[in-house]
């Protein structure tokens, strides 16, 4: 039998940098825990130790102002009934809100979802919609990242391995929406996700669940209605094929749900 | 390593490794076996326990993750909890491999919201799935539950 990992359990935030600058080869962060214990039921990863952030109060929290600030540690479920998300960033708690089932949502983490960088979530296009960063910490100093240069591929992240997400950052918009399309069942992940996002005279369009990470086309949303728009789209991103939809079908998909987005942004 | 948690309202202390799940735990030190292993990948519910109150995958929750929580399972409710005569009275289940993990899922929905309409008790319960299909009855019990 393999050996157990370390089970590292910090109570601050600058411990548990340390510990990540001293053994980010073998230490590997654990938040809510859905994605790593699916891997390590698999037997897919033996990480030499598990570093929890568990205990980190510092991490967690939801605050508003200006922006909205979702600590790391903040769980879907939190955010989708936060009754400041719901006010000032329906859409966000729309994204979170729509996440797999209540059981995944009570335990999947705000800095969880970004860090594993799953093609197939829905949190992740909204942020890169609204323009939110994650503000990432190691023992070294504190950097902001935009989402979308936070996700660089499937299940790849610019994150160095000393450094940890601490909390993300989203801007105000004037409006947003988030449709999720699913093909199997209600509690799967997206087939094809579109996050919209209207702040004066720009509007984001980005869309999730389609490619390893979210395609964003700024220069594609300055002229046309939402049906040109949505053709674009179609045409500019290449799909995947997986088991919720072939590459053909996904690109139908991306026409008619960019359309329908920008339709309802437009309400 | 050590983990104690309340299961039940009663403490215990468990000797666990840090990459085992709670279910594990659960079923194989603590005479717990109304949480069951389907799918082990968070998207049955057969597995479902409270903790803290919330409906969680035991199966997806690391054991240390449960240390100082309160766990709950169907083996707290007992014959005459109101959601378990429900489920009774409805005949809300066929072989009943996914009943525990309806239950629980259903006594959260109702502390939460005591007069659920049917959408509500849909949401709160998609993701528990019934190979038998008694959907149509499981969402009768939880009615019946609530009334
Ligand atoms: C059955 C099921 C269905 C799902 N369906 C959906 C869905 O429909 N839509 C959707 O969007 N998602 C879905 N998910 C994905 C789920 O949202 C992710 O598994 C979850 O967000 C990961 O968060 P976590 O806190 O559990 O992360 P963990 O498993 O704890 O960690 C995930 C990764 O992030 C790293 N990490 C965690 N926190 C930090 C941090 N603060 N800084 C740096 N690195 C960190 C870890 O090292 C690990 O590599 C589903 C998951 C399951 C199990
Ligand atoms: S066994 Fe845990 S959700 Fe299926
Ligand atoms: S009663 Fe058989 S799985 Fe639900």
């Amino acid at each position: 039998m393999r050996a157990a990992p370390e089970w590292l359990a910090p109570s601050s935030l600058e411990e548990a940098l340390a510990l990540l600058a001293e053994r980010g080869d073998e230490a590997l962060p654990l938040a809510g825990g859905t994605f790593l214990a699916a891997l390590l039921n698999q037997r897919l990863i033996e990480p030499a130790c598990l570093l929890s952030l568990a205990r980190i109060a510092a991490l967690g929290g939801i605050e508003g102002g200006e922006e909205l600030r979702l600590g790391a540690m903040a769980r879907h479920r939190d955010v989708e009934l936060s009754p400041l998300v719901r006010e000032g960033w329906p859409a966000v708690a729309r994204a979170f809100g729509v996440v797999a089932s209540p059981r995944v949502r009570n335990q999947a983490t705000v800095g969880g979802v970004l860090a594993d960088a799953d093609y197939a979530s829905d949190p992740p296009a909204m942020l890169c919609a609204l323009g939110a960063r994650a503000v990432a910490r190691s023992a070294a100093g504190v950097r902001e990242i935009p989402v979308e240069e936070l996700i660089t591929g499937y299940y790849e992240t610019s994150l160095r391995p000393d450094e940890l997400i601490v909390e993300v950052r989203v801007p105000r918009a004037d409006r947003a929406v988030y449709r999720k399309f699913r093909t199997r069942s209600h509690e799967d992940r997206p087939c094809v996700a579109v996050a919209a996002a209207r702040r004066g005279a720009e509007t984001r369009v980005v869309v999730g669940a389609v490619a390893g990470r979210p395609q964003h086309f700024p220069e594609l949303c300055r002229d046309g209605d939402a049906a040109e728009i949505g053709r674009r789209y179609a045409d500019a991103i290449e799909p995947i094929a997986d088991v919720r939809g072939s590459a053909a079908y996904r690109k139908r998909v991306i026409a008619v749900e960019v359309r329908r987005a920008l339709e309802e942004l437009a309400t | 390593m050590r983990v104690r948690f309340a299961l039940n309202g009663e403490p215990v202390e468990l000797d666990v490794r840090a990459d085992e799940t709670l279910l594990t735990v659960l079923r194989r030190d603590a005479g717990i076996l109304s949480a069951r292993e389907s799918c082990g990948i968070g998207v049955c519910g057969a597995c479902t326990v409270l903790v803290d109150g919330r409906p969680t995958s035991a199966c997806l929750l690391l054991a240390p993750l449960a240390d100082g929580a309160e766990v709950a399972t169907a083996e707290g409710l007992g014959p005459d909890h109101p959601v378990v005569r429900a489920f009774a009275e409805a005949h809300a289940f066929q072989c009943g491999f996914c009943t525990p993990g309806m239950i629980v899922a259903a006594t959260a929905l109702l502390a939460e919201s005591p007069s659920p309409s049917d959408a509500q008790i849909r949401h709160a319960l998609a993701g528990n799935l019934c190979r038998c299909g008694s959907y149509v009855k499981i969402l009768e019990a939880v009615r019946r539950a609530a009334a």
